[in-house]
């Protein structure tokens, strides 16, 4: 797991701190210009999200649904479910400023890869729909989702303008 | 009725199980959209009664409910033309194609089939607005 990483580091050429999210982790970026990144999302999900007037943004990359028969894992790296990562990635950007209300969220992947041949059947359905679940249940509304598909996918939050860039195969998808 | 000036919505929902209507109500609260007040009637005559008495902008209905269904209320609306601003948005787990066009000659604007995702009642609504 990577704890919330807040806008620390060097930074890039043009000031812009870039921080890669892997499988199962997540990142907070608040106040800085940061790039959140993530990428082979096949099957995962990644649960972005990012408040316009705290400019806060957050990324988790979670790869299951369900952390309940995963008793060791889900406490040694929560990110990668989504019952425990969701609410780990709200509640540390909360602490970061970011409001409910105001806060922008997307899902990205959720697709399927049969031709892996190694993940459970409809995990990338499973997994958008706990998402989904878990955020209702909680009150709070989806902006958009680019979810399902045979392709991996990759994301790039910008903490400063909440632009999204989503790669899908040659397609790039841009939500401002 | 509320004006267009002030931009915000009086809702009646319509459907005879409770869970929808609690699911419809809260997507409206949570869409961040401006709502005023929100409806509830268990059936097409309960709606009539509301109507009577209640300022409502946009009424959304399920179709197929005891004692008075969604087409017949959508049919009195229509022939009453009490409510000529009224907003008409059918919710129903029948899509078919002969329900679809039944709710369109009267007058239905949108048609949801169910089951749908709560951010789905949000898009209606800000088309709405």
């Amino acid at each position: 797991m990577i704890p919330a990483a807040v806008g620390e580091g060097a930074g890039g050429a043009q000031g812009v701190n870039t921080i890669t999210i892997g499988i199962g982790e997540y990142a907070i970026s608040a106040q800085s210009d940061s790039l959140l990144v993530t990428h082979a999302l096949g099957s995962c999900v990644a649960v972005c999200i990012w408040d316009p007037q705290a400019r806060v943004a957050g990324l988790l990359h979670f790869l299951l649904p369900d952390a309940s028969e995963h008793s060791t894992r889900s406490v040694t790296q929560p990110g990668a479910f989504a019952s425990t990562g969701i609410p780990l990635l709200f509640e540390t950007a909360y602490r970061s400023g970011l409001h409910k209300a105001r806060a922008r969220v997307y899902l990205i992947g959720g697709a399927e890869m049969p031709h892996l041949g190694v993940a459970p059947r409809q995990i990338g359905k499973r997994n958008t729909l706990a998402a989904r679940r878990l955020l209702w249940a909680n009150g709070v509304m989806i902006a958009r989702e680019e979810v399902g598909g045979l392709v991996p996918r990759s994301v790039y939050l910008c903490s400063r303008t909440g632009r999204l860039r989503i790669k899908a195969g040659h397609q790039h998808i841009v939500i401002e | 009725m509320s004006t267009a000036a002030a931009k915000s919505l009086n809702l009646l929902v319509v459907d005879d199980s409770a869970m929808m209507r609690a699911m419809l109500t809260r997507a409206a609260r949570l869409s961040g959209l401006p709502i005023g007040a929100i409806h509830e009637a268990a059936n097409g005559q309960e709606a009539l009664a509301l109507l009577e008495t209640q300022s409502v902008d946009a009424l959304f209905t399920d179709l197929n409910m005891p004692v008075m269904t969604g087409m017949e209320l959508l049919r009195i609306i229509d022939e009453r033309n009490s409510w000529p601003g009224l907003l008409r948005v059918v919710i129903s787990a029948d899509g078919s194609a002969a329900k679809r066009d039944g709710a369109d000659a009267l007058n239905t604007l949108r048609y949801i089939e169910k089951p749908f995702k709560p951010e789905a009642i949000r898009d209606v609504l800000a088309a709405l607005l």
